[in-house]
Formats: structure tokens, sequence, C-alpha cells
């Protein structure tokens, strides 16, 4: 038996091939190297711009386009990284359209464990002067928009976040907000108006600090903040000024010889904010939040004119006037909220919310008005005090339920309430005693479905009845509804849907008002995996009406005032990039078209082609083509159309 | 001090403990059993989702650094969002998986907001936000997005572009010719609106604690003035103008200003005192044939509120 298992043992062994001899140890296998990334990614882009108009309105292409010719920085966009993180992870810097009136600037910068900062600059042109406006004078020939402007608004922005992931993250913040420049305004007196030039600045800082508490299961921030602000505005005229007027009062021309009025407004603000949210069970999450804030402001005006004037009152005509103000508001702002959602069961959840805001504002205005008229001096002493307070509340109570796994529904019952008060004394002008109420019941409702995995419809309904307002075209018996939907008919063909409506009526007799607007648009995407082409475009039609009465103020007879517009809208943007032969080169066109019809009947044209041809791996050629065509029905002096034509280098990395 | 203040005080104390220091419930069960795959399994076959992953903030998880809940899902930071792998990875079947682009919105959100709930962008969700309104994270967010692409874009074309995917009606209002420059990419929607939700109407955002956004860049039309327009206080900005787009100067909603004006300051007479909405009638000397009185704000011309004048005529 031995012998057998023996050989049965080492048959195998003898079937094996011999053990081979030693090798010497092949050297370990180098790790592969990753490829080192860049520590600066971006582009940008730098061009020259020619514009051949407009021809046409230029104040109006102004105030719409308002795109100049000359040196551009189209843009630029680009991260610098540091792998060894020392002063930052990542430094991202965008910038867009510098020397155009809209230049913009982003700065981000972080180093994850210890802070983020963000910081922004944008410089905004802002121009505005057209003749249908406010142009009192044009059934004479005179074109003068009397509200026209050109300003020039800088704002800027910093914050920084220490220890962005920690339970305790600081932050501190400023913004800026500053805004120069000069218009035409009026010099408004009894009988006539006049336009005067002026000139204005106006200056917000903010600045503000906080501290967010990340705990396990609940966040509270805290924050206190604080405003500054300057105004200044002089109005300044020398020389004869006939008004808007020539008809004589009284039998006395009216006209405007001199004048300087200056306001200097002064103001400061402090408050405090608090924001709670926390989950104490896992069905349960709550929230919380608490603003605070008191700006006030105190102005000093002065005002001297000279001319032949009418004091309306008194039959009393002057030929100079001085008027000294000192005012002061204050309006403190309280508002609050807070809610909860409850999960029972995984499907059912129920939420609920509170929420307040309430505003007060009180001012009061002394003053002293001198007339000068034939040798003597009429002082006049001015004494106002005004408050307007508002308290206005709403509470919601809904549910929402997960029917299946592709059917959502929720719905909820919203009451508002408020009361709001806005008194002058002595009472004069506009503001009287006024005072009115809100109370609105809205029930709302929506849907999701997930018809099938590619295809996905949703609807909200908003139904709102109220018992009083504030004003007569609030919303008070109104519906209000949308509809969207998408099917995702491949991975590269993508539609959507979307349908809004609102309807809103008061049937008060005092105050009969009709409104209704609706919205359809229609979106296609198309972008074939091969990324050769691709083309997405969107159609609008839109529809408003509204119909309320009035009474026109020098008849007291009753009138109907009527809007309409309806509008047709298409946006389209289409890319191709060329095949190897054309240099790869891209080609981008599309743009929009807007005809309205109805009360101002308005065509606006922006068709634009844009081709970049690449030079080298990092280095691109382009030229754009852009055309702004602008045409009113009824007001045809303000119509413009332009070509703008650019081309420049673009430089990658 | 009182023995109802007292228990009150305890309560709270015991409260704020427990928030703070008992762990969620739902990260009760971190016992990685055989349910579970580990993220190593995943790469296998979704390698390229994994290194993008890894990359982005969410990688975290996967090095077992992030705060809360998700700080013990270490080399599982798959697993975290889309459940119990083994079963998957085992069969490669796609039913077998936690799929959020087959969950319902709030589904989707319950998972993301498990760590990201309790943070200050999320104060205002149940009062106005797309969340609310059964629009999951994902629709803007990149879960899995890569280094050098953020989780949600943030330049201004890609921001507005993002919007407008969904909001079609808003964007095309934007090509009428007055209104705010987001056509031109000198704002973007976020700007104005904050997508997380706010207390104050259509998601808007906020000026120091709780005023209008619109002041952020408007300062001047702040205040407090000493004689208010009611309207910019009570129904804001949106009261006149249309700011997404007009084809009214000034983004007006009515063709000429008189008739916005007249449409509340022309009060017809009323049986009760509740249809006494705010708007005083003017004195008869306004004739509207006269075009001097046809742009109200030519005298009116301080209509967003006056530092001086009652009338808001200075």
């Amino acid at each position: 038996m031995r012998p057998a298992l023996l050989m049965a043992v080492a048959l195998p062994l003898m079937a094996q091939n011999p053990t081979p001899p030693p090798q010497p140890a092949a050297p370990p296998a180098e790790s592969p190297v990753p490829a080192r990334e860049n520590w600066l990614t971006g582009w940008i882009e730098l061009g020259y711009r020619w514009n051949t108009g407009p021809a046409g309105s230029l104040e109006t292409y102004r105030s719409v386009v308002n795109l100049g010719a000359g040196p551009k920085l189209v843009g630029t966009d680009f991260t610098i990284t540091d792998p060894k993180r020392r002063l930052f992870d990542e430094f991202h810097v965008q910038a867009y359209d510098w020397t155009d009136p809209y230049s913009t600037l982003r700065v981000d910068a972080a180093k994850q464990s210890a802070y983020r900062f963000s910081a922004s600059y944008r410089s905004l042109a802002y121009f505005n002067n057209l003749p249908s406006y406010a142009d009192p004078l044009l059934t004479r020939g005179i074109m003068l928009n009397e509200q026209s402007f050109d300003m020039r608004r800088h704002l800027a922005s910093m914050e920084l976040h220490i220890l962005p992931r920690g339970r305790f993250s600081p932050y501190l913040a400023f913004d800026h907000d500053g805004n120069s420049g000069h218009g035409a305004s009026t010099f408004m007196a009894n009988g006539n108006e006049y336009p005067v030039p002026y000139a204005t600045t106006d200056i917000t800082n903010v600045y503000r600090g906080g501290l967010s508490i990340v705990l396990r299961r609940a966040h509270l921030t805290l924050e206190e903040g604080g405003t500054t602000y300057r105004s200044d505005q002089n109005n300044y005229a020398t020389g004869l000024n006939s008004g808007n007027s020539t008809v004589p009062v009284l039998g006395q021309t009216l006209d405007l010889t001199g004048l300087a009025q200056a306001w200097g407004i002064r103001g400061s603000s402090t408050w405090t904010r608090a924001v709670l949210t926390a989950n104490p069970f896992s069905w349960l999450d709550v929230y919380g939040h608490f603003g605070y804030v008191d700006p006030q402001n105190s102005v000093n005006y002065t005002q001297f004119n000279a001319g032949s004037l009418v004091l309306l009152s008194q039959v009393l005509f002057y030929s100079g006037e001085q008027f000294l103000q000192t005012a002061a508001a204050r309006m403190p702002h309280t508002s609050g909220d807070a809610g909860w959602e409850m999960r029972p069961f995984k499907r059912l959840r129920f939420h609920q919310y509170w929420s307040t805001d309430r505003l007060h504002n009180s001012g009061s205005a002394h003053g002293t008005d001198t007339l000068f008229a034939s040798g003597a001096t009429l002082p006049l002493s001015l004494a106002f005090k005004s408050f307007l307070a508002t308290n206005y509340s709403q509470a919601e109570t809904g549910m929402s339920f997960n029917a299946t796994s592709n059917i959502t529904l929720r719905a909820a019952y919203r009451y508002l309430w408020g009361d709001a008060n806005d008194l002058v004394l002595p009472q004069a002008g506009l503001l009287t005693v006024r005072n009115s109420k809100l109370r609105r019941n809205v029930a709302l409702g929506s849907a999701s479905w997930r018809v099938f995995q590619k295809l996905l419809a949703s609807g909200d309904f908003e139904w709102g009845s109220s018992g009083s307002q504030y004003f007569r075209t609030s919303l008070y018996d109104y519906r209000k509804a949308r509809l969207t939907g998408r099917y995702d008919v491949s991975s590269a063909l993508h539609l959507s849907a979307d349908y809004m409506v609102l309807s809103n009526r008061n049937p008060l007799a005092g105050s009969p008002y009709k409104f209704l607007s609706h919205q359809e648009s229609f979106s296609l995407q198309w972008a074939p995996s091969a990324k050769k082409v691709d083309f997405i475009g969107t159609y609008e039609h839109c529809g408003y009406h509204t119909q309320i009465q009035y009474l026109d103020p020098g008849t007291l007879v009753s009138a109907i005032s009527k809007y309409r517009e309806y509008c047709h809208d298409v946006t389209a943007t289409a890319n191709a990039v060329l095949p190897a032969f054309l240099n790869h080169a891209r080609i981008s066109a599309g743009g929009s078209a807007l005809l309205t019809s109805g009360s101002r009947p308005t065509t606006y044209y922006q068709p634009l082609a844009k081709v970049t041809v690449p030079i080298t791996q990092r280095i691109g050629w382009f030229a754009a083509w852009q055309y702004y065509g602008f045409g009113e029905t009824y007001y045809f002096y303000e119509n413009f159309r332009t070509n703008l034509f650019a081309t420049g280098l673009r430089f990658s990395r | 001090m009182p023995n109802i203040e007292l228990r009150a005080l305890k309560c709270g104390i015991a409260v704020w403990c427990a928030m703070v220091f008992l762990p969620p419930c739902g990260d009760a069960a971190r016992n990685f059993g055989d349910a579970y795959a580990g993220s190593e399994a995943c790469q296998t076959c979704h390698e390229d989702i994994y290194n993008n992953l890894v990359k982005s903030p969410h990688g975290l998880v996967e090095e077992g650094g992030a705060a809360g809940p998700k700080g013990e899902w270490k080399q599982h930071a798959c697993e975290s969002c889309h459940g119990p792998g083994a079963k998957h990875a085992g069969s490669a079947n796609a039913a077998e998986i936690r799929n959020p682009a087959r969950l319902a919105a709030s589904e989707v959100n319950e998972t993301c907001l498990s760590c990201h709930l309790n943070q200050q962008t999320h104060a205002g969700r149940l009062i106005s936000s797309h969340a609310k309104q059964g629009i999951a994270c994902t629709a803007c967010h990149q879960v899995h997005a890569g280094r050098g692409r953020p989780l949600v874009t943030r330049t201004t074309p890609a921001v507005n572009e993002l919007c407008a995917s969904c909001h079609l009606s808003i964007w095309a209002s934007f090509q009428k010719p007055h209104g705010h420059r987001l056509v031109q990419n000198a704002m973007n929607c976020v700007d104005c609106h904050n997508p997380h939700g706010s207390f104050r109407r259509g998601m808007g955002q906020v000026f120091a604690a709780n005023e209008p956004g619109c002041f952020a860049c408007h300062g001047d039309k702040r205040g407090p003035f000493t004689f208010d327009h009611a309207p910019v206080r009570f129904e804001g900005c949106g009261a006149c103008h249309e700011p997404h787009g007009s084809v009214n100067p000034r983004a007006l909603i009515r063709h000429e200003v008189r008739l916005v004006c007249l449409e509340c300051h022309a009060n017809l007479p009323g049986p009760s005192a509740t249809n006494a909405a705010m708007g005083v009638v003017p004195p008869a000397f306004h004739d509207l044939r006269d075009p001097r009185y046809q742009n109200c704000t030519v005298c009116h011309q301080k209509i967003h509120g006056s530092y001086t004048d009652s009338f808001l005529i200075r």
C-alpha cells in the first residue's frame, strides 16, 4: 500500500515542470506619473468693434443698446491653481465687456480649509433719453425728454468667509453702490414748469459681519450690519426759460430767469439678522428668520429762484423766492418668519409657516418759504409730518404626497392679512389720510408626473379670493396656473413647453379692474453627441389685457383705460464646427426677433453671427457681426438700426 | 426664578444639547455590512464619474473629511447617496441601485438635505423655493462635477442659460428693449433671485436684513423718504415696473405714464369703506388732453418718494 501511495504522490510531482532557476529580481515597475495639470487655465478675448450707425434715433440707441466702437476686452475667464495649496487652492477671475457700457469683474479665491473670498465689480452706464417718455413739447417740434439722464453706476462687493467648513465660520462683507451723472429735470412752479439741468451723486456703503454656527442638527447665523448713505443733487440754471407753457396766467407771461436748487441727504442704518435651521428629528425640519433694520435720513434743501412767477392760491405775482427746508425720516422695519416640515410617513410630508413684515415710516419737514414781490417780502412757514405704516402677515399650511415614485401631489392653503396707513399732516397733496386692509385666502395645488423616464409634466394652480386689498390693481380674485412639460426625445434632442396664465379681477363697484396675461413658450434643443452641430431655439407668444375704469381728472367723467400687448418672440442659436480642411473653424449664428402689437407695437431684431478660426492650438481669430433694428409704429421718431462688426484674437491655455 | 421659567430653561438647554451633540437619526447604521460594496467596486465600472467626484467638493465624503452626517462614509461616498450597492455590483443590474434620476424630486432633495439642510442657504426653503415646487436640487447642481467645474455654474452667461432652460417666457421677456441687461451679461438671475428660497416674494434677494434686493443697486430709491409713495413700500417695484423687460420706456407696465398712475389715482365712488383702495383723484386742472399733463412725472418727478415735498414734486 505504501509504495502505491508514494507513487500516487510522486507522479503528479514528476509531471510538473521543473522549478525554474531563480531569476534576478525585476526592477519595480515605475508608477505612472500623472500628466501635470496646468497651474493656469483659461482664455482671454481681445478685439476691436466698429459701429456703422446708428441710423435713426441716437438717443434711443443709447437708451436701449449703447454699444460703441473701439478696442474691447471682450472677456476673460481664467483659473490659477496652486498644487501646494499655500495661499489658495484656486484663484478664479472672470471679466466681461470692458470698455463697454456694462463692464463686470469677478474674483474668487479659496483655501477650503481656511477661507473663501469673493469680490465683484461692475461699472454700468445708465443712459435714458426717450422723447416719447416725457416730452411735453414734442407737439411743438421740440425734442427734449425732461426726465432724461446720463449716469454711471459703480457696484463693488467683497465677502470673506473664515473657516468655511468649520463649525464656527465668521464672515465679513462690504458693498459699495455709487452713482453719479447728470440729466434733465423740471422746476415746478405754479402755472408752469421749467426744464432744467441737474447733476447728482449718491453713494451707499454697506458693512456687515456675522457668524455661522453649523452643528450636527442645527445651524444658526447671526449678522450685524450697517449702511451709510450720501446723496447730493444740484439743479442750476440761468437765462430766460419760458417753460412748458406759453399761455399767460391772468394776462401775465410766466418765466424763469435763475434757479439754484440743492438737496443734501445723509443717512445711515443698522440691522440685525438671525437665521436658524434645525432638524431635531429625522422627520422634522424647522427654521426661523428674524430681521430688523432701522434706516434714517436727514435732509437739507435750499432753493433760490427768480423770474416772473405766481402763487395761484393767493393770486400773487412775485419775482424771487428763497426756500429753506430741513427734513428727517426714520423707518424701523421688522420681519420674521418661522416654519416646519414634518415627514410622518415616507411619502407624506406636511408643512406650515408664518411670516410677518412690519414697516413704520415717520417723517417731518420744517421750512421757510420767502417770496419777494414788488419790494415786499412774504415769509411762509411750513411744517409737515408724515406717517406710513404697513403690517403684513401670511400663514400657510400644506402637504405633499408622493402617490408613486412618478407622481407627486401638493396642496396648501394660505391666508394673508394686513393693514396699511398713509398720513400727511396737515393734509395736502396726493398724500392725505388713507388707510386700507388686506384680507386674502389662497388655495394652492400642484402635481408633477413623470409619465415615463423621458417625459416630465408638472403643473401648479393658485386660486385667490380677497375681502379687501390696498390698491385697485392689487391681486383680488385671481387664478394663476402654470403648466410645463419636458420630453427627452433622445439623448440629443430635448423638447420643452411652458404655459402660464394669470387672471385677476376686482369686481367692486368703486374699482372695477380686469387683468389677464398669458405666455406660451416652446423650446427645442438639439445637441448630437458628436458635438459638431448643435441648436437651441425658443418661441414665445404672450398676451396682456387690462381694463380699468377711472375718473378723468379734468371732467370727473368715468373713462376706461385699456392696455393690450401681444408678442411673438423667437430666440435661437446654432453652432457648427467645420471640417478639418477648414481648420475646424466654429460658426455661431442666431439672435432674437421680437414683434409686438397692441398699445405700443414694437419690433426689435438682434441677429448675430460669429466665426472663430483656430490659428494655433492656443490662439484663435474671431469675427462677429450683430445687427440691432428697433421700430415703433406710434413713436417712429425713436426708431434706429445699426450694424456692429468686431474682430479680435482669443488666447487660451 | 419661578419654577415654570426654570423648567422652560432646562428644557431649552436639553433640546439644544440634543440638537448639538446627538447624531442625526439616519446615522445610526454605519456598519457597512454585506449590502455595501464600497467605492472601489463602483469605480471599477464608473471610473469617470468616480474620478470627477473625488475632485469635486463631494470628494470630502470619500476622504471621510466631510462635516456632519456624511463624515462616516469614508470610501463609501457613492453609496452615501445611491444606497447599498453590493447587489448592483454583483449583477450590474441598474434596477438594483438607487438612481436619483428616477426618484421623485422630494426624495432627491431629502438625500441632498441630509447634509445641506443646516445651512443658511435653505432658510427660505419652505416659503418660496424651487424645492417646494417640486424641483430637485440636481436640476441645477451637478453632484459629480469634476475639478475646474463647480457643482453649480457661477459665470454670468452660464447662470442665465441655466435659468432660461426652464423659465422660457422670462428669458423671452429679456429680449424686449427696456429692462435689466441680462442678455448683455451685465447681470444674472441670481443677482435678484435666490434660487434656494426667500421670504420675500418671487424668491427675491434681500438687502440689509429684510429689504427688497432691488436696493442693492438702486440705493437712491431706498429712502426712508419724508414723504413716501405708498405702493413702493406696499407692493414693491413691480407695482409699476416690469423688471424682466418691457416694450414700454423705463420698463413700465403700461405704454404711457399717466395710464400707470391713473389706475390707482382715479377711484370711482364705492359702496363701502372696504372698497376705498389707496390713491386719490388728481385735482381738476390736470387736463389730460394737454401734453403737459400726459406724463405725470414731469411734475411729480420724485415719484419713488420725496424728501421735501408731499406732492412728490421736488
